[in-house]
């Protein structure tokens, strides 16, 4: 019922593993698009940073969760989080130092292009951060329990039928 | 009724039965993959109110992400064991529950119908000056943008603060559970 066996989770899989390499691209294009055609369309900053952030979970579910943390191994997404958190601020401070109020895009004087690239760059920032905090969240709550078996000793680990079935959602 | 309504009933009906469902259900990863419908069924009902901005977050978090945390943290829990499909039901926690739901039912009649022109929100002086105001000062053709970054920027700065406060919180205490 319980075997700790470290690979249990991860199953090498081509069709996965090729329809993942073919489809990521896309979506990671899409989530970037949603960012910044939220002030066309339907979408923003929070809707396009949780879809990016969904083309690395894909990553990590075809490749396994351990190499695609290797593969962004780094300050990667806490750099993501504060340049976006770091981005929206600035541009409102901005306008504060050009003489309007707080976040008041008019005062950069470049009238209503300005009030919409504004918006663009806080959007971007916003999923800056969204799709950095997602995916650290990820990496962090995968860990453990995907890298090393049994860290809380023997009788914590009496979970293999729910990993087996969890990885057996990932693959279908 | 109008096939809008025809099929906005259809599919809540069908997202309360997921909800049921992830609540009766013993195992966690069915009770996981009923919660995710019962988020694309409400995801189904926003698009079906005209509202694309909140459809795409219920789809991209509701059904999406939070499905996937949800998954990688269960794989740290013991399953239940037995054969039981479903959950027994606490009959204590359903009558307090008919009772609360009772209580806020009784204020559905007070609201107006869904699409009525005389909503306050149709009606309302501020809705009013967006919608004729946001393109010419703002330049962003989608008024739910313009709100959320630059009439209400403040207050979106605010919500990434706290996404980014709770993201670090949790990370530190992610972190140190790793360590320990």
């Amino acid at each position: 019922m319980s075997q700790s066996d470290p690979n249990r989770t991860y199953v090498e899989s081509t069709i996965i593993m090729t329809t993942v390499r073919v489809v990521v691209p896309f979506v990671f294009t899409f989530g970037v698009f949603v960012m910044f055609h939220g002030a066309e369309s339907a979408g923003g900053g929070f809707q396009g940073g949780v879809i990016v952030a969904s083309a690395v979970l894909l990553l990590a579910f075809a490749f396994g969760i351990e190499p695609t943390r290797a593969w962004l191994e780094g300050p990667l997404a806490q750099l993501a989080i504060a340049s976006g958190g770091g981005t929206f601020a600035l541009i409102g401070l901005g306008a504060l130092l050009s003489g309007g109020a707080f976040l008041e895009y008019p005062a950069y004087g470049f009238g209503t292009d300005g009030v919409k690239y504004g918006i663009e760059l806080v959007e971007l920032g916003i999923g800056a951060v969204v799709s950095g905090v997602l995916v650290s969240l990820f990496f962090s709550l995968s860990q453990g329990d995907f890298q090393s078996v049994g860290n809380g000793g023997g009788n914590g680990s009496n979970n293999g039928n729910g990993d087996g079935d969890a990885a057996g959602g990932e693959r279908a | 009724m109008t096939p809008v309504s025809t099929s906005l009933a259809v599919i809540l009906t069908f997202a309360v039965l997921a909800a049921i469902a992830a609540i009766l259900l013993r195992d966690v990863l069915n009770a996981i993959i009923a919660f995710a419908a019962f988020s694309f069924g409400i995801a189904v009902a926003w698009i079906l109110l005209a509202a694309p901005d909140v459809a795409l977050t219920e789809a991209a978090v509701g059904a999406g992400i939070t499905t996937v945390l949800f998954l990688v943290t269960i794989a740290k829990t013991v399953r239940p064991g037995g054969e039981r499909l479903f959950e027994r039901i606490a009959w204590r926690s359903v009558a307090i529950v008919a009772v609360l739901v009772g209580a806020l039912l009784t204020t559905i009649r007070s609201l107006p119908a869904v699409g009525s022109s005389e909503a306050p929100v149709a009606t309302s002086r501020i809705t009013e000056y967006y919608l004729q105001n946001a393109y010419p000062e703002t330049g962003v053709e989608n008024v739910v943008t313009a709100v959320l970054a630059a009439y209400r920027g403040f207050d979106t700065l605010g919500e990434a603060t706290v996404v980014i406060a709770a993201g670090l919180a949790v990370l530190l205490v992610l972190r140190q559970e790793a360590y320990v």
